[in-house]
């Protein structure tokens, strides 16, 4: 039913609105919108394809859950320096259904032509397209590569943040300094799916720099993540302590939280016809936890023949070095630890086509080959080692209003 | 490119059969104390890379904007459309305002200091200061 009214909801957007202006109301207020309606399918019902913290996923049949979004925002200019903004997500999340949450929500204040201030919810820019991974529109590719998108669990944080952008000569410098107090559900695969709540206090800042069409990127965030409900970690580390092993048990744990780095560089060029992309980050914890530090990177290359634009990518990520050398366990506590310390790795080749087809309106078609090198990589709902490659196979229609 | 030949033949017919291919100006305020711009620091405003000055575009869809962004970025519309798109759903920036034509423009732009648009060469008047000319 719910899937119908998405459906419905998405086609009435995408067949209505852009038909009127983008803009309605007084002049101060702006109402628009974005959504993907796609659909994707693997080869195989072994295990299951899902987008970063997504528990429905896609497997052997043809599926909507997987890239279908529908954003809303909203925006009031008060004054010309003072504006509020709104955007609401639905999509297929924690929940096997789509859910809507509250993905910006902000007060914003302009110092000056260069300066502004935010107050309320915003998206974390950990990563290169982090704040606008969500608009299929504003990307090349179909869905953002899950070997790095898939390494950073936070996605908005309540709290504050300064923005600058300056011009030197042809160069364009935009800041991002932000802080404020992240929280929201995680979803854990294992043990057949269930859902755990995180409140995690996080700082950091993104710098871009623009020279005609190349776009470079770093940023960096910390934060410390504090989840209670894991059960499956939680009955782990009290079997750890009660069998004498307290110190693995401490630094297992994400009870109390956890402090963790997040670390990315990043580059776009669309220069002429050629569209490129790339991105490198590193998972670090700085305090002993189960959580494995890892590298992961993504190379996508396009080339624009007028409104058709073909793309490759190739994805990967790693386990870094293990943070935590546990001591000679028996053997029913050793495997379960080992399996929570070490890694997932997994490479994706994919190739795709994006076709802006009509006005605010992409067709996309994507083709993954995801292979699984430690663990099942990102795979879920399946074996603890699956090392088969996958195929995905995915179209979709992207939109703004 | 195809279209140079034809180009080329009107213009020896004498180019009054080519309203199309007419002059672009990019305007400013009169009091702005801008008096030239090169188009790359033209396109800043008009795609959301500086807020210096307010950028105000013509109608989606419309002839001369297709032709501007062309001009002035080498930007097709859903190329300016998908760079918006990420300025204002990260709500980083709120896209131009718009008008249906050369006089709804140059109106906007005389009545901001800091607005800054573009119009057909043949309907500028006193009322605004032209800064770029794209041929």
């Amino acid at each position: 039913m719910k899937k119908k009214l998405i459906v419905a909801a998405v086609l009435a957007a995408a067949c209505v609105l852009p038909a009127h202006a983008a803009t309605l109301g007084d002049g101060n207020l702006s109402i628009s919108g974005f959504g993907t309606l796609g659909v994707a399918k693997t080869n195989t019902d072994d295990v299951r394809f899902v987008r970063y913290n997504q528990a429905a996923g896609v497997g052997d049949s043809p599926r909507i859950g997987l890239d279908s979004n529908l954003g809303l925002q909203a925006s009031y200019s008060m004054t010309p320096a003072l504006s509020a903004t709104l955007q609401v997500l639905s999509r297929k999340s924690t929940s096997e259904q789509f859910t809507t949450e509250l993905t910006w929500g902000f007060l914003k204040y302009k110092l000056n032509d260069e300066t502004s201030v935010r107050l309320g919810r915003t998206v974390i820019p950990a990563f290169l397209i982090s704040d606008y991974q969500n608009v299929g529109y504003a990307n090349t590719m179909m869905r953002p590569p899950i070997e790095l998108y898939g390494q950073e669990p936070l996605e908005s944080v309540d709290g504050a943040d300064l923005n600058w952008q300056h011009s030197f000569g042809d160069n364009n410098v935009t800041a991002q300094g932000f802080v404020g107090k992240s929280s929201g559900k995680l979803f854990v695969a294992a043990g057949g799916g269930s859902v755990t709540h995180y409140d995690a206090p996080a700082y950091g800042f993104a710098v871009t720099a623009e020279h005609g069409p190349l776009t470079v990127r770093a940023a960096h965030m910390r934060a410390k993540i504090e989840v209670n409900d894991f059960t499956l970690l939680n009955n782990l580390t009290d079997s750890l302590a009660r069998f004498g092993f307290a110190q693995l048990a401490n630094d297992m744990t994400v009870k109390g939280g956890k402090k963790m780095r997040f670390t990315s560089v990043g580059m776009t060029l669309d220069w002429q016809n050629i569209v490129a992309q790339a991105e490198y980050a590193q998972r670090r914890a700085q305090d002993a936890v189960y959580i494995p530090q890892s590298n992961s990177w993504y190379a996508m290359a396009g080339y624009r023949f007028g409104k058709v634009l073909p793309y490759y990518a190739h994805s990967h990520t790693n386990g870094a070095e293990q943070k935590i050398k546990p001591p000679l366990l028996p053997a029913a506590l050793a495997v379960p630890v080992a399996s929570f310390l070490s890694a997932p790795a997994q490479g994706t080749d994919l190739i795709g086509l994006r076709w802006d087809c009509a006005k605010s309106l992409a067709l996309k078609v994507q083709y993954d080959r995801v292979k699984p090198s430690a663990k099942s990589g990102t795979l879920v709902y399946g074996p603890a080692v699956y090392s088969r490659t996958v195929n995905v196979i995915a179209a979709g229609v992207d939109f703004v209003f | 490119m195809k279209k140079i030949p034809s180009i080329l033949i009107a213009a020896a017919l004498g180019g009054a059969l080519l309203p199309a291919s007419a002059e672009i100006v990019v305007i400013v305020n009169k009091d702005n104390p801008a008096t030239r711009m090169f188009s790359e620091q033209a396109s800043q405003f008009f795609l959301g890379k500086s807020a210096m000055f307010t950028p105000i575009d013509q109608g989606e869809g419309s002839k001369i904007r297709t032709e501007f962004y062309q001009k002035i970025a080498d930007k097709d519309p859903a190329q300016v459309k998908a760079i918006w798109s990420k300025l204002v759903f990260t709500g980083k920036a709120t896209p131009p305002r718009e008008f249906k034509s050369n006089n709804d423009v140059k109106k906007a732009v005389a009545d901001d200091p800091k607005a800054i648009g573009y119009i057909d060469k043949s309907a500028v008047d006193e009322s605004v200061k032209v800064i770029l000319t794209l041929p």
